[in-house]
């Protein structure tokens, strides 16, 4: 099942958006055909095309199209289920796009194979000019049906480029459809979601010292987080978006605070001579991770906001550079950026396992986050010099983003917005 | 009525049918997701201290790897700088630090910082006002050389004083 799997994902290489470089592929994939959506316009080829690459993308499918199967069904009744069980196909899909060239539509049925039976039928309303994000919720929608896992194509990325201008930008999860939040001739670093995926918190130079900005996606408005003389940095929400953790530098070094954004008062969370920044919250805002220099290397710790006056405890042991940390959606783990020997890595670490998984091999690989789903894991590459956004599924399976112009880095995932 | 009246941007509507248990009947709407952009205007001041006298305190001093100690060259360096800033106590100085490539933005930004700071502390140990001196770090944000090798690595690792 594996061979089948990479040379499919190999043969699709040359077409698809995305390069997938499948690197050891999902154990067991589920086997999915796909039937030509009927609707027959542009609109249908484009939107089933786009819903094929995301599935692909997962690198947990196989995915069959009308060239592969024994019989094409065009209409429910028509299916012979056992032309599919004869393929090892465990789930069918078909759909149609309604055009009128105002209003678009998609209604797509999910059929269980072996169960002879059909397990799901929906429809999503586009609206005019997102065909792209109409394809991508019934990616989600099919993807969630077959997995049980909530699908992430409808999810967004928040980067930054540089070429002649700094720039912050939002795309879909897929790399397509960019669009510019905020342009400076300063760096910007550091972009961060809020919770309900509305609003950014990031920092900016633009006034010759590195300041956090909040800014209202929809709208532009934007706010410094706190009026302050001094540099302050690495902004991170709580999980319920009451509170804003930075890195501040008041007394010249950079010390963790938590920003109530209500009534902006501000609570210190460390008091050491060393680095201490990169702050993370777990999934229930109950604990806060962030690296930290004091050990003589940096290195991750873990603070419990539940216990008053709680003391750091170190939770990385292994390799000389273990830094900007998150947690997995389900709690069971932390991602963060290791250093073994001499190369920077992603790595993933099990809460119940005493070992470190590297999930990349390259020199410089940094800046990890994570799906909302848990289980892909977006981080910024060099190649050849030139940063780059890559991807990694905790199946297995490896992908780059298309190039943007110019270097680009810090992905940030966003929260579900279906 | 196949398409939907609503003007809504983002509804999702899942039911189960009571008829069919096991299957799953979902209505959505794909949400609008505007975006506008924002040009941030440039409020940094010029770092470029037009004072003549002020030339003969720009230095630059390089560090080690995750390091902010000064090396004996740096404190060599240095000297003469504090020797500039004496001779002259109308000179103000931006003390910028910086760091390279390697490692995570936030831990370099702090780390550029760590190693301004330590440039000031000298300073300010040998008779100059802190009031003279403004700190600030730029991480990796700034590098002057663009290699991945330790020569341009060194190169990196710099607090600038101007």
């Amino acid at each position: 099942m594996k061979k089948i799997l990479l040379i499919y994902f190999l043969s699709f290489h040359a077409i698809s958006e995305l390069t997938l470089e499948i690197t050891q592929g999902t154990e067991d994939p589920y086997r999915v055909a796909i039937i030509k959506f009927s609707g027959g316009d542009k609109a249908t080829t484009d939107i089933q095309k786009v819903v094929f690459d995301n599935l692909l993308r997962t690198g947990e499918f196989t995915i069959f199209n009308n060239e592969d199967l024994l019989s094409i069904p065009q209409i429910e009744e028509d299916i012979v289920f056992n032309d599919f069980r004869i393929l090892d196909i465990d789930f069918l899909i078909m759909g149609k796009v309604e055009d009128d060239g105002l209003n678009i539509a998609v209604e797509y049925q999910v059929f269980d194979i072996s169960k002879a039976k059909k397990i799901r039928t929906s429809t999503v309303y586009g609206i005019p000019n997102k065909n792209r994000q109409l394809a991508h919720y019934v990616s989600d929608g099919i993807y969630q049906e077959i997995t049980g896992i909530p699908g992430i194509a409808s999810t967004k990325i928040l980067y930054v480029t540089e070429d002649i201008n700094f720039k912050l930008l939002i795309s879909d999860a897929d790399g397509s459809n960019e669009q510019v939040l905020l342009e400076s001739t300063e760096p910007i670093i550091s972009p961060s979601w809020s919770p309900d995926s509305k609003k950014v918190a990031y920092v900016s130079f633009e006034t010759g010292i590195a300041k956090v900005y909040i800014q209202d996606i929809a709208s532009g408005n934007r706010q410094v987080a706190v009026e302050n003389s001094s540099q302050i940095s690495s902004p991170a929400w709580s999980p319920d978006g009451k509170f804003l953790s930075l890195t501040m530098y008041q007394d010249g070094n950079a010390e963790i605070y938590i920003l109530n954004l209500k009534n902006k008062n501000l609570t210190r969370l460390t008091n050491h001579y060393s680095i201490d920044t990169e702050s993370s919250w777990s999934p229930k805002g109950s604990k806060i991770m962030f690296t930290s220099g004091r050990s003589g290397s940096p290195q991750l710790y873990e603070l419990d906001l539940k216990k008053f006056n709680s003391r750091p405890k170190r939770i990385t042991f292994d390799g000389n550079y273990n830094a900007k940390g998150s947690y997995l959606p389900n709690n069971e783990g932390i991602v963060f950026v290791h250093r073994a020997d001499t190369n920077f890595q992603i790595a993933l670490k099990y809460f119940n396992e005493n070992f470190v998984r590297p999930l990349t091999n390259a020199q410089m690989d940094e800046s990890p986050s994570i799906s909302p789903n848990g289980n892909v894991i977006v981080y910024a590459i060099k190649d050849d010099g030139m940063g780059l956004l890559s991807g990694v599924t905790l199946s297995g399976a490896k992908f780059r983003l298309p190039a943007s112009k110019g270097a680009v880095r810090e992905p940030a995932w966003s929260g579900y917005l279906r | 009525m196949f398409f939907l009246k609503n003007k809504l941007n983002f509804i999702v509507v899942v039911f189960f049918l009571a008829s069919c248990s096991s299957m799953n009947v979902t209505e959505e709407k794909v949400y609008s997701g505007d975006v506008k952009t924002v040009k941030a205007s440039s409020t940094k001041s010029s770092n470029v201290n037009y004072d003549s006298m002020a030339v003969f305190a720009n230095a630059t001093v390089y560090f080690e790897f995750d390091k902010s100690n000064l090396t004996s060259k740096s404190i060599q360096t240095l000297k003469s700088a504090v020797n500039a800033l004496n001779e002259n106590s109308s000179i103000m100085i931006t003390l910028s630090g910086h760091a390279d490539e390697r490692g995570t933005r936030e831990y370099n930004l702090a780390l550029g910082q760590r190693r301004a700071e330590a440039v000031s502390d000298y300073f300010v140990l040998n008779g100059i006002s802190p009031d003279r001196i403004t700190v600030r770090s730029y991480g990796e944000e700034r590098p002057v050389e663009f290699g991945q090798d330790e020569t341009s690595y060194s190169k990196n690792r710099r607090v600038e004083i101007n």
